[in-house]
C-alpha cells in the first residue's frame, strides 16, 4: 500500500470540502463514526477554523456496535457537531445485501427529503473497491438515488458537476484520493479521536467498520496506530475483507452503489 | 511520497486496461484475492484471463470487454510511486478520456502493432488533446509486439510515423520516448524481454521512472484563485487556493477584475494561523477592508504583476459536442455566459489547420470568445490553472478549452 504526502491530500480534500459548501446551501456529511468519515469531519474542522459548518448524519439500523454510539455523542459533544440520527428499521429476514440496499438507503433517502439537503459528503476512498474507483469527486444521484454509472458527467480539472434540476443530490468525495495508510498518518498526525474498535481486542481488530450483523473483525494484535500502519505495510488482504455485504455476488458494489448505497 | 498521475491514451482495444492490470500484477501491487476474482470473471465470462477486469470493474465494462469510465491505480516503482489513469478508447466515450487525463501530467500512449490495428483516429486524437491539456511527457508503448513476431520493422515504421505527429503538435524529441511491448505477455514492462534483443532501451516501467515531476510555482507572480468565503467568530475570511507565488501576511493585493485593493491581515492554512501561503495551498485570508461582495471567481495578484480582467480572448478549443455561438463557460470557479466566434478548424487525427466557422463534433479548432462581463483570464502557458476552462450548452458539457 503506497503511503502518499498526507499534507498534499489534505489540501485537495480541503479544496473539494469548501467548494461543495460555498456551491450548496444545504449540505450534510455521512458519519459512520469510522475512521475515514471522522478523518474527514477533522479536516473540515481546520477548513472551517475550528468548528465542523455542516449536520452529520448518522443512518442508524439500531444495532451498530455499543463503542460506535459512545463514540458518537462524545465526539459530537466535544466538536459541537450537529448529528441528525437517520433511524433505519432492521428486519431480522433480510441481511447483508437487501440491508445495505433497502434499510439504509431507504432511512437516508428520508432524512434527505425532510431536511432538503442538495449535496452530501461521503467518504469513500478508490483503494477501497474498484467500483468505489469509478466515483467523481463530485457525482449526481437522481430522485431515486440511482447512480448513472454508465453515463456520468464529465469532471475536467476542477470543474465539478453543479446543482441538477431533477430533484436529486450530489455526492461529495473528499477522501477518493486517500488510501488506507494515509487515513491512518493523518489521524496519527492530527492526533484525531477514533472508534475503539479498531484497535486491538483479544487477537481481533476490526479494519472496517459496518454494523454488527455484516462486519467481521481481523486476526491482529494492532494496538496502536503506530501498530496498525505497520500491519498496513505488509498486508495482502484487501480492507474489506470482513464486510459481508461485498462478497454475496458478482458485481455487488456496484448493483449497491448505483440503487444509492454510500 | 510524491505521485506521479500518468493517464493512459490510445484507440479502443489497443490494450490501456490490459497494460495497468499487468504492471499491477508484475509489480505485485495486487493482493491475489483481487488476482483471483478477476480470473474467475474472465472464466464466467468464457475467455482467457484478462488483466484489465483488475480496473473495468462494471458488469458492463467486463461483459463487452471495454473501459467505459476513467479509473485509477498506483503502484510503486524503483523507489517511485505512480498512479496511472485508465481512459476508454471509444470516441463516444471522449468525456470520460478527458475527465481522467485532465489531472496527469506524464501520459503512456498504447498503439497496438497488429496488423490491421495501427496508428488509429483515437491515438491521434487523445495525442492532441494531451498535448493541449498540458502533458509534458509521453512514453509511446508499441503494443501486442507478441502478434508480429516481435518485428523490429513494424515497431520503427509506427515509431517513425508517430514521431512526425507528435513533433507537428509540438511534443519536442526530448519529451517522447519509445517502447515495444507486449501487455498481455509482460515483455518489456518491468525487465527487458529476451525476445527483443534488438531493443536498446528501457523497459516501461524504468522509463517512467527517469521522468520528473515539475515543481510548485512559487517563484511565478502570486495567483490566489478566490472560492467565496466562511465564518469564523464574527469575522468573516476569504477562501481560495494559491494557484502560484507566495501569499504573505501584511501584503496588499489586488483583486481583479474589479481592481480593489486590500491588505492581507491574518492568513491561515490547515486550520492555523500562518506567516504565508504557498502554490498549492488552500488558505483562509481576513482582508482589510472587509469585501462587500463575494469574491468567488475573482483573482488575487500583488501590486507589481496585475492579472487583468478580459472581456475578449481567443482560445484553443477542443470539442465534445458541437460548440453553439451562445454558451457557457466556467474559468476560475464561476460560469460566464458568452459569444463564440469560430475561426479556425484544426483536424486532431492530422494536425492540419484550415479557415472555418464551425468546429466538429471530436475536433479542436482556434476560437474568439466575448464574455458578458470580464473575467480573470491568462495565457495557458503562462498560468494553467487561469488559463483553462470548460464550456456548456445549458448544463451539458461540451468541451475545454485553454486560452492562447
Amino acid at each position: 500500500m503506497i503511503k502518499q504526502n498526507v499534507d498534499q491530500l489534505e489540501e485537495k480534500s480541503v479544496y473539494v470540502i469548501r467548494e461543495a459548501a460555498s456551491r450548496f446551501k444545504k449540505i450534510a456529511a455521512l458519519w459512520s463514526m469510522g475512521k475515514d468519515s471522522t478523518a474527514m469531519l477533522a479536516i473540515a474542522r481546520k477548513a472551517f477554523l475550528g468548528k465542523v459548518p455542516f449536520p452529520v448524519i448518522h443512518i442508524d439500523n439500531g444495532i451498530d456496535f455499543p463503542e460506535s454510539y459512545k463514540f458518537r455523542d462524545d465526539l459530537a459533544e466535544k466538536w459541537g457537531m450537529e448529528v441528525i440520527v437517520a433511524k433505519s428499521k432492521i428486519k431480522p429476514e433480510i441481511s447483508g445485501y437487501s440491508c445495505c440496499g433497502s434499510n439504509k438507503t431507504v432511512a437516508l433517502k428520508k432524512v434527505l427529503a425532510e431536511y432538503g439537503f442538495e449535496a452530501l459528503i461521503v467518504s469513500i476512498r478508490r483503494d477501497e473497491h474498484a467500483v468505489r474507483a469509478k466515483e467523481r469527486y463530485i457525482s449526481p444521484r437522481d430522485r431515486d438515488f440511482k447512480w448513472d454509472y454508465k453515463n456520468q458527467p464529465a469532471e475536467v480539472w476542477n470543474s465539478y458537476s453543479s446543482k441538477l434540476d431533477n430533484k436529486g443530490h450530489l455526492r461529495v468525495h473528499p477522501l477518493l484520493d486517500w488510501n488506507e495508510i494515509d487515513i491512518w498518518s493523518y489521524i496519527k498526525k492530527n492526533k484525531v479521536p477514533i472508534n475503539p474498535l479498531y484497535y486491538s481486542n483479544n487477537g481481533y481488530r476490526y479494519r472496517s467498520l459496518g454494523c454488527t450483523h455484516c462486519t467481521v473483525p481481523i486476526k491482529s494484535n494492532a494496538k496502536s496506530i503506530d501498530a496498525i500502519i505497520k500491519e498496513l505495510e505488509s498486508t495482502k488482504v484487501e480492507e474489506r475483507s470482513g464486510r459481508e455485504q461485498d462478497k454475496e455476488k458478482a458485481y455487488i458494489m456496484e448493483k449497491l452503489r448505483s440503487l444509492g448505497y454510500m | 511520497m510524491i505521485i506521479r498521475e500518468v493517464t493512459l491514451l490510445g484507440h479502443k482495444d489497443h490494450g490501456k486496461s490490459t497494460l495497468i492490470g499487468n504492471m499491477l500484477i508484475l509489480t505485485k501491487t495486487v493482493t491475489k484475492d483481487r488476482i483471483d476474482s478477476a480470473k474467475r470473471m474472465s472464466e464466467r465470462l468464457g475467455r482467457a484471463f484478462e488483466p484489465g477486469f483488475l480496473l473495468d470493474s462494471f458488469e458492463e465494462e467486463q461483459e463487452d470487454a471495454m473501459t467505459i469510465d476513467t479509473t485509477r491505480a498506483q503502484i510503486m516503482h524503483g523507489g517511485k510511486a505512480f498512479e496511472f489513469i485508465d481512459v476508454p478508447g471509444h470516441e463516444e466515450l471522449i468525456k470520460n478520456m478527458i475527465s481522467g487525463a485532465s489531472h496527469a501530467r506524464f501520459a503512456i500512449l498504447v498503439v497496438s502493432a497488429k496488423s490491421r490495428e495501427g496508428i488509429r483516429t483515437q491515438t491521434k486524437r487523445h495525442l492532441f488533446i494531451a498535448k493541449m491539456m498540458g502533458i509534458e511527457k509521453v512514453v509511446v508503448c508499441v503494443n501486442k509486439m507478441d502478434t508480429v513476431g516481435y518485428s523490429q520493422i513494424r515497431f520503427v515504421k509506427i515509431s517513425n510515423e508517430l514521431k512526425e505527429f507528435l513533433e507537428r503538435i509540438g511534443f519536442g524529441r526530448n519529451s517522447v520516448f519509445f517502447v515495444p511491448v507486449s501487455a498481455y505477455n509482460g515483455d518489456n514492462i518491468l525487465k527487458l524481454s529476451d525476445k527483443m534483443e534488438w531493443y536498446k532501451g528501457k523497459p516501461l516501467l524504468d522509463a517512467l521512472s527517469s521522468l520528473s515531476p515539475k515543481k510548485p510555482d512559487n517563484k511565478r507572480p502570486l495567483r490566489f484563485i478566490f472560492q467565496g468565503s466562511i465564518e469564523s467568530g464574527k469575522k468573516s475570511l476569504c477562501i481560495g487556493n494559491v494557484a502560484s507565488g507566495l501569499l504573505k501576511n501584511g501584503s496588499e493585493i489586488v483583486v481583479s477584475p474589479n481592481l480593489m485593493e486590500y491588505s492581507v491581515g491574518e492568513i491561515f492554512t490547515k486550520g492555523k494561523r500562518v506567516g504565508s501561503a504557498k502554490a498549492g495551498e488552500n488558505a483562509a485570508l481576513l482582508l482589510h477592508p472587509e469585501p462587500k461582495e463575494d469574491l468567488r471567481g475573482m483573482v488575487g495578484s500583488g501590486k507589481e504583476s496585475v492579472v487583468l480582467g478580459k472581456r475578449e480572448f481567443n482560445a484553443l478549443v477542443f470539442s465534445t459536442e458541437t460548440i453553439p455561438k451562445e454558451a457557457k463557460i466556467r474559468i476560475n470557479g464561476m460560469d460566464h455566459e458568452c459569444a463564440i466566434e469560430i475561426m479556425e478548424e484544426i483536424d486532431t487525427s492530422t494536425g492540419m489547420r484550415k479557415k472555418s466557422s464551425v468546429i466538429r463534433p471530436l475536433e479542436a479548432g482556434m476560437a474568439h470568445f466575448r464574455v458578458s462581463s470580464p473575467v480573470c483570464v491568462e495565457p495557458f502557458s503562462v498560468s494553467e490553472q487561469i488559463g483553462r476552462f470548460t464550456i456548456y450548452k445549458k448544463e451539458q458539457f461540451v468541451g475545454l478549452g485553454v486560452v492562447q
